[in-house]
């Protein structure tokens, strides 16, 4: 099927490369909220990283033909190659605890063979509050509608029909 | 193997095998009657439109509960919860950029 060449072994391979590696990092944005079955769109993957001086995330490109862009101006760093070019990076989680605290109340999503970390709906909904984009506004009704619907799910399953 | 695994006998399964009909003769006279194959009365379960089913049924249920969540929201996550996390992200991706592509 030629859909699945959009997110196919290779973006998988850098993802388990960057666990091999032993770099910390949370999924988030709204590729978070689409595993999660928010029915939105996303052009990126957004990685947001403990620390991008971390020497495992330039041996995890390595593996996978990837590069590193410093920041250039006032435009945050950026991946280059074909197996990372989905991903985006992100340095700071606006309106979220530190890092640490976050990665311990995240969930775990199989990608493939690996499981990644990723961040709650309800984080991603703080984060997209604090930061107040326009179109992180138009989001938010579909992000709250999505918790509940689950929560929904998960009382009919619990009480039967 | 493939009927003891299935918990029928050998004699079972011969039995069946010749008889001409598995069907009751009631199907096959009321057929008959109304001009149509006895197969006509056999209603295959298709999985997919089960599922279908399934979903909107539940999108009714949950909004009974919580009448002001928007309909097509919850219908719509409830299809992308019956499938695995890579294929909603992939769902997620080929929309976005599509859109990208055409802005």
């Amino acid at each position: 099927m030629a859909e699945k060449f959009i997110f196919s072994s290779k973006e998988i391979s850098f993802l388990r490369e960057l666990i091999k590696q032993g770099v910390e990092f949370i999924l988030v944005g709204l590729s978070a909220a689409a595993l999660q079955g928010a029915p939105v769109v996303t052009q990126d993957i957004d990685l947001w990283f403990k620390d991008l001086a971390d020497p495992g995330i330039k041996k995890a490109l390595k593996k996978v033909g990837g590069f590193y862009v410093n920041p250039i101006g006032l435009n945050p760093p950026m991946f280059a190659g074909n197996a990372v070019k989905l991903f985006d990076i992100v340095s700071t989680m606006p309106g979220l605890d530190s890092f640490d605290n976050e990665i311990g109340n995240c969930i775990k999503l199989t990608l493939g063979k690996i499981k990644v970390p990723v961040l709650k709906l309800e984080r991603i909904i703080k984060s997209k509050e604090t930061v107040g984009r326009e179109k992180d506004k138009i989001v938010l009704p579909v992000l709250k509608d999505v918790i509940e619907t689950i929560k929904g799910l998960k009382k009919i399953k619990t009480y039967g029909k | 193997m493939l009927l003891s695994e299935a918990g029928v006998s050998k004699t079972a399964y011969y039995h069946l095998l010749y008889k001409d009909t598995l069907l009751p003769d009631t199907i096959h006279r009321i057929a008959q009657v109304l001009e149509v194959r006895p197969s006509a009365f056999l209603e295959e379960i298709n999985p997919a439109e089960k599922q279908v089913k399934r979903i909107l049924f539940l999108t009714d249920k949950i909004l009974a509960n919580r009448p002001l969540l928007d309909r097509e929201n919850v219908r719509h996550t409830l299809i992308l919860l019956y499938e695995k996390p890579i294929e909603r992200l992939r769902r997620s991706l080929i929309r976005g950029r599509k859109i990208y592509i055409l802005q």
